[in-house]
């Protein structure tokens, strides 16, 4: 139970970590195509600051987000996964998609269509977060088979 | 026991001083459970027009609200911050009856819609000759950041806020499109042949200035365009605005956005004009004006801006493009939607709400 739990925890703080990344790149880049001197150095900077306020200084913390999203969705997984045989790996990784996909599609609904999580605002920025859900999903899956297994 | 006393002495004499120096103000309602009330306009001291969000123009007549709303209002899309916005008299509204509204306009469908200026003229109990004089283009698929604010600049033609539409914020940076502007049109509608990105063939003509947010609040004053707008979390401006000028936003910023996220980490470039004052934490600026009334001797000259968070209004002794003081006033009100001087001094606010208010700041 302790070892599913910091799994479970890992791959929410993994899915947190690269749903900031593709903010902070989707703001970063835009900037970049109006000329504004990014450096990789601002890049790091940025990055950390994000980490630290969408998770501690924005409207709702994105990671407390990420987590009941997951949560749902993982839950939903194990049930089907009782009756429908397939990869663990694979019901986690698109149960970890479809959540954040949830999470960049709900959120408009309940703010007048605007979308907060601005790297979400394009069809690639929901596509990109998606994948990001599917890889974070994909490690929870994968490692428990990897538990199992041992 | 000598110094003791002198020490009560001074606190009691500067207790009385700073009494002495206060501004002694009451509060008088005008109008009550109003839903939403949003802009003002003054026609003298006893009739003032005013928008409600919810779709309504409303009158108070020789000091008493008309509890009748005018009618032919276009139908308005009242969602979000969307809504009957703002409203200006014509210079010569003596002659010519005259106003000019704002809202947000839904498109054929409902799923877009955008914002509208109208100019129409008011007769007893209601609006005749409407004209469409300006359609922010392309429409937004959000209710929010409309800006919607009008001023006449001495030359007669009218400058309009336009908001960034939220979504579209990177939009205020490109001159093809009307997010993040300020418009400069005739009042006929027509451009003028001076707007600055004429010759600019990938550009919008009626734009005067651009890279804005949500500018909620814009006053000329001996020519001098004050502007102030709404930044994220943090970063609400107060701005000159000059022609042709680029205010930065999105590229440059002091706020963060409402995800925590930084959308810029710059807060000043080359080419990018910098912001008078700014606000952080925001206090959600929203109307201004500038007052030139006698009955508060000691805010004479004084700029006022309303504003919704935490609700108050802040006086700005301003000099060109210093702000040499800020009080904060009225702020057991709640939010407060918009501000304007009426011609016999007093100060009138239109607070925010369901059950909003029309409340007139008057000498004791």
């Amino acid at each position: 139970m302790m070892v599913k739990t910091f799994y479970l925890v890992l791959s929410i703080l993994i899915a947190t970590c690269l749903v900031i990344l593709q903010e902070t790149m989707s703001n970063l880049f835009w900037l970049v195509s109006v000329d504004m001197p990014i450096s990789i150095g601002i890049f790091l900077s940025t990055y950390l600051d994000n980490l630290m306020s969408m998770n501690l200084a924005g409207a709702i913390p994105l990671i407390v987000l990420v987590a009941i999203g997951f949560l749902i969705a993982y839950s939903v997984a194990k049930i089907i996964l009782i009756w429908i045989k397939v990869s663990r790996s694979y019901a986690y990784a698109l149960a970890g998609g479809v959540a954040i996909l949830a999470i960049v599609l709900l959120m408009p609904l309940a703010f007048y269509n605007l979308d907060i999580l601005a790297g979400g605002r394009s069809i690639l920025g929901k596509s990109i977060l998606t994948f990001f859900g599917l890889i974070s999903g994909y490690y929870f899956g994968a490692s428990l088979d990897k538990q199992r297994a041992t | 026991m000598i110094n003791k006393i002198n020490i009560i002495l001074l606190s009691l004499f500067t207790s009385w001083f700073a009494n002495a120096n206060s501004t002694d103000y009451k509060y008088l309602t005008l109008a009550e459970n109003l839903s939403h009330p949003w802009g003002i306009a003054v026609i003298d001291k006893d009739n003032i027009l005013f928008t409600e969000l919810s779709g309504q123009l409303r009158i108070i007549e020789n000091g008493v609200l008309n509890p009748e709303p005018i009618k032919g209002i276009p139908e308005v899309l009242f969602a979000g911050q969307g809504g009957l916005s703002g409203i200006i008299l014509d210079p010569e509204y003596d002659s010519n009856n005259t106003i000019y509204l704002s809202f947000s306009s839904p498109d054929e469908g409902k799923k877009t819609n955008t914002l509208e200026v109208i100019r129409a003229k008011l007769s007893s109990g209601s609006i005749e000759q409407v004209e469409t004089i300006f359609k922010a283009s392309p429409s937004r698929r959000t209710a929010a950041h409309y800006g919607a604010k009008m001023a006449f600049l001495d030359d007669g033609t009218l400058l309009i806020t336009s908001g960034d539409g939220f979504n579209y914020r990177e939009s205020a940076q490109y001159l093809d499109n009307h997010y993040g502007k300020i418009i400069r049109i005739n009042s006929d509608g027509s451009i003028p042949k001076d707007n600055p990105f004429l010759e600019n063939k990938d550009a919008r003509p009626e734009i005067w200035s651009y890279g804005h947010r949500n500018l909620q609040g814009i006053v000329v004053v001996d020519g001098i365009v004050y502007e102030n707008e709404h930044g994220p979390m943090g970063g609400d401006e107060l701005n000159i605005a000059e022609p042709s000028k680029n205010y930065g936003w999105p590229a440059i910023t002091y706020g963060k956005d409402y995800s925590g996220a930084t959308i810029s980490p710059f807060t000043e470039k080359e080419g990018m004009e910098q912001p008078i004052k700014y606000w952080v934490p925001s206090i959600a600026p929203s109307g201004m004006t500038y007052y030139t009334g006698t009955l508060f001797p000691e805010w004479t000259n004084s700029l006022f801006i309303s504003a919704l968070v935490p609700g108050d209004v802040r006086r700005l002794e301003v000099s060109g493009n210093i702000v040499s003081e800020e009080e904060i006033l009225f702020n057991d009100l709640g939010r407060i939607r918009d501000v304007a001087s009426s011609p016999d001094g007093s100060i009138i606010l239109a607070i925010d709400g369901q059950n909003g208010k029309l409340i007139r700041v008057t000498s004791r």
